[in-house]
């Protein structure tokens, strides 16, 4: 009696070390989300200031009849200084350095964009909310303190005291970022956006899925159901199994040396990337596509087999399809990780600074794991809160990916 | 005499099995009667199932497995020779297995495949008539006939075994070998099919492994015992049944072991 006592009471305490093991993990990966999700938040909204801009002629050099093609190519720098030097009269030159200074630097293309969406407006005026410079977007948010000494702030007690005027004015206000979501990259951090790297990492995937699906589905296929257990397939599953644990780098050495190397292929484009990333996944399709066939019963090979069909129709019309949910969860699976492998990605250059979205496989581009590679080693502080928020973009597509292999596990399946 | 040759629907002689170094089938010689039912029975292992998965050669899948021996289709082909192809021998010796194992497709894709692959039908209403014929046959028409598309492996164990007979018979066959058709049915769906067998053999030569003496003396004409990979004794049922020639059966069908 007293020993089953002692045994119920070990029980008792390795449930208790197991719970703590769950609740600290648990407590690790809440910490991780909170740091992520409260740095990264302040980059989907931007700060604004208030502006009377009129369209003068004058200054960008372009009329009412003015092409298109024209009021693109016109310059719209010296009108973007008369923007502010209309919204604070009465600077000095060292003053109105200093307040531009708090505009973004590229506001001339804000302007510019809007001409081009609204050509009837030249010669008029309108009120547009203008970025802030990042420094300023900052101290609105409160991430550069106020309280220190001139010196070690990037605003100075003259800027500051604009800022004060033109909040008490009303004219300071924070709007949705979708620069962040429709942006190339860029050296200001108030400008660059994650779409350049978003459709990077899209066009490697979609080379990587046209590159690894049908050569891992068709591998297994093969190594599976027709070759002759023997030696060389020993080997060669002994080495796939050994693949899938190779670290991605060398992977991405492999294109580098190879696809870039002796075939040719550009430098820092999604082609091969993708390639890269198809070389990586292949090893984990080719497994899980072999373990999903081998789980297809028997019998349904013996029932096709008996009616007359030759091999390749048994495999085609019933094994196949019947493996297919499996290959596809690992396929989708292995994409995911694909997704966030960073560095086949730096081998193979595609860790560059992109401005242009890429407009296909074979464009500059860089993907979403090596831009916030990229934006995490910029020192100015607005590109924190992007790699944060580009860190929550890369785990949203992860999860997507991830609930789509569940869901079609759970819809395809066959249960017997 | 050559009219005895041609009411075999198989002929084998001297047959041997090995799987790797271990026989299973240690020379056996039977011949099996046309449009009549013959039981192989004997205890486990004794190597019945092996034998009959020998006369479509669905042993060929398995690497270890060598046959030797001669089998003869109608007194003529070949079974394992260069003159007749194995997916054309399948088409004329069907096969239904132990377990039920309709394709996780529709009722009416399952019986449809085997058609469909040989070319039986021309046109989408002569396979719906082959369809429906084999489904007839097979006693599962009148049951199934409102959800044909619904999914096989939905339907009881009775009626997907059923299913797969229908299957089996929608490719024409001379031959049906059955592997211990109800072993994983209840006693009612067993009934549905011995009842079912009887009908089918007016058409078709049945060959059927089974573990129930009960079934073998009810269903067969014929009955061929095994022990230990040798064939014992065969011969009519009856005679089986009630007075063996040899020690080894009659201990047997009375249950003094296997």
């Amino acid at each position: 009696m007293n020993s089953l006592n002692k045994r119920l009471s070990a029980e008792k305490r390795f449930q208790a070390y197991g719970l703590f093991a769950v609740a600290l993990s648990m407590f690790f990966v809440l910490i991780l989300m909170w740091k992520i999700f409260s740095t990264g938040s302040g980059a989907f909204v931007r700060t604004t200031i208030e502006a009377n801009v009129f369209f003068n002629p004058d200054f960008i050099q372009v009329n009412q009849n003015s092409l298109e093609k024209e009021l693109y190519r016109a310059s719209y720098v010296a009108l973007a200084d008369e923007v502010v030097r209309q919204n604070h009269p009465k600077l000095n030159e060292e003053q109105f350095i200093k307040v531009r200074e708090m505009y973004t630097r590229k506001f001339d293309y804000q302007l510019r964009d809007y001409l081009l969406d609204n050509p009837d407006k030249i010669g008029q005026s309108i009120i547009m909310k203008i970025t802030a410079s990042s420094d300023l977007d900052q101290i609105v948010k409160g991430n550069y303190p106020r309280d220190v000494p001139e010196a070690q702030r990037k605003i100075n007690d003259y800027q500051l005291s604009v800022l004060d005027k033109l909040t008490s004015e009303g004219k300071v206000s924070s709007v949705f970022n979708f620069w962040f979501f429709t942006k190339g990259d860029s050296r200001d951090p108030e400008s660059a956006g994650i779409w350049g790297a978003v459709m990077g990492s899209l066009y490697a995937l979609i080379i990587c899925f046209s590159f690894a699906f049908p050569i891992g589905l068709l591998a297994s296929v093969y190594l599976e159901e027709f070759v002759k257990p023997g030696k060389v397939t020993d080997i060669i599953e002994v080495n796939i199994n050994n693949l899938a644990a190779v670290p991605s780098i060398v992977f991405g050495l492999l294109g580098l040396g190879m696809l870039i190397g002796v075939i040719g292929l550009p430098y820092q484009v999604p082609l091969v990337g993708g390639l890269v990333l198809g070389f990586m996944t292949l090893p984990t399709i080719i497994i899980a596509s072999r373990a999903s066939l081998r789980s297809v019963p028997p019998s349904i090979r013996e029932g096709a087999l008996a009616v007359g069909a030759t091999k390749m129709q048994t495999v085609f019309h019933h094994v196949i399809p019947l493996s297919l949910p499996g290959t596809l969860t690992g396929t989708i699976i292995g994409m995911a990780q694909a997704l966030g492998e960073t560095a086949p990605l730096l081998m193979i250059g595609m860790v560059a600074f992109v401005m242009e979205i890429p407009g296909g496989p074979l464009d500059p581009a860089t993907g979403l794991p090596s831009q916030i590679y990229l934006w995490s080693e910029s020192a100015e502080r607005g590109f924190l809160e992007k790699t944060s928020a580009g860190i929550m973009l890369l785990l949203l597509f992860l999860i997507i990916m991830n609930t789509a292999a569940v869901v079609i596990r759970r819809r395809l399946e066959v249960k017997w | 005499m050559v009219e005895q040759v041609n009411s075999f629907a198989i002929k084998t002689k001297n047959v041997s099995v090995h799987y790797g170094n271990k026989m299973a089938i240690d020379d056996v010689t039977i011949n099996f009667t046309k449009n009549d039912v013959t039981s192989l029975i004997g205890p486990s292992g004794c190597g019945k199932s092996t034998f009959l998965r020998c006369l479509n050669r669905m042993n060929d899948v398995i690497e270890s497995c060598k046959v030797q021996g001669e089998f003869l289709l109608n007194g003529v082909t070949d079974i394992y020779g260069d003159s007749i192809q194995v997916e054309t021998l399948r088409e004329k010796i069907g096969m239904v297995f132990q377990k039920p194992n309709p394709f996780p497709k529709s009722i009416f894709e399952n019986v449809a495949y085997g058609p469909k692959i040989h070319g039986l039908a021309s046109t989408q209403s002569e396979l719906n008539d082959i369809v429906m014929e084999s489904l007839n046959r097979a006693g599962l028409y009148e049951e199934v006939k409102d959800r044909m598309d619904d999914i096989a492996t939905g339907l009881s164990g009775g009626q997907q075994q059923r299913l797969c007979i229908a299957r089996a018979i929608a490719i024409r066959p001379e031959i049906i070998l059955m592997d211990e058709p109800c072993s994983a049915l209840d006693p009612i769906a067993t009934a549905r099919i011995e009842e079912l067998i009887n009908e089918l053999k007016e058409k078709y030569t049945i060959i059927i492994v089974t573990h129930s003496m009960s079934q073998a003396s009810r269903i067969s004409q014929r009955t061929a015992f095994f022990h230990l990979g040798k064939l014992i004794e065969h011969g009519d049922t009856s005679k089986i049944f009630t007075k063996p020639d040899k020690e080894q059966t009659n201990d047997y069908i009375t249950g003094r072991f296997g």
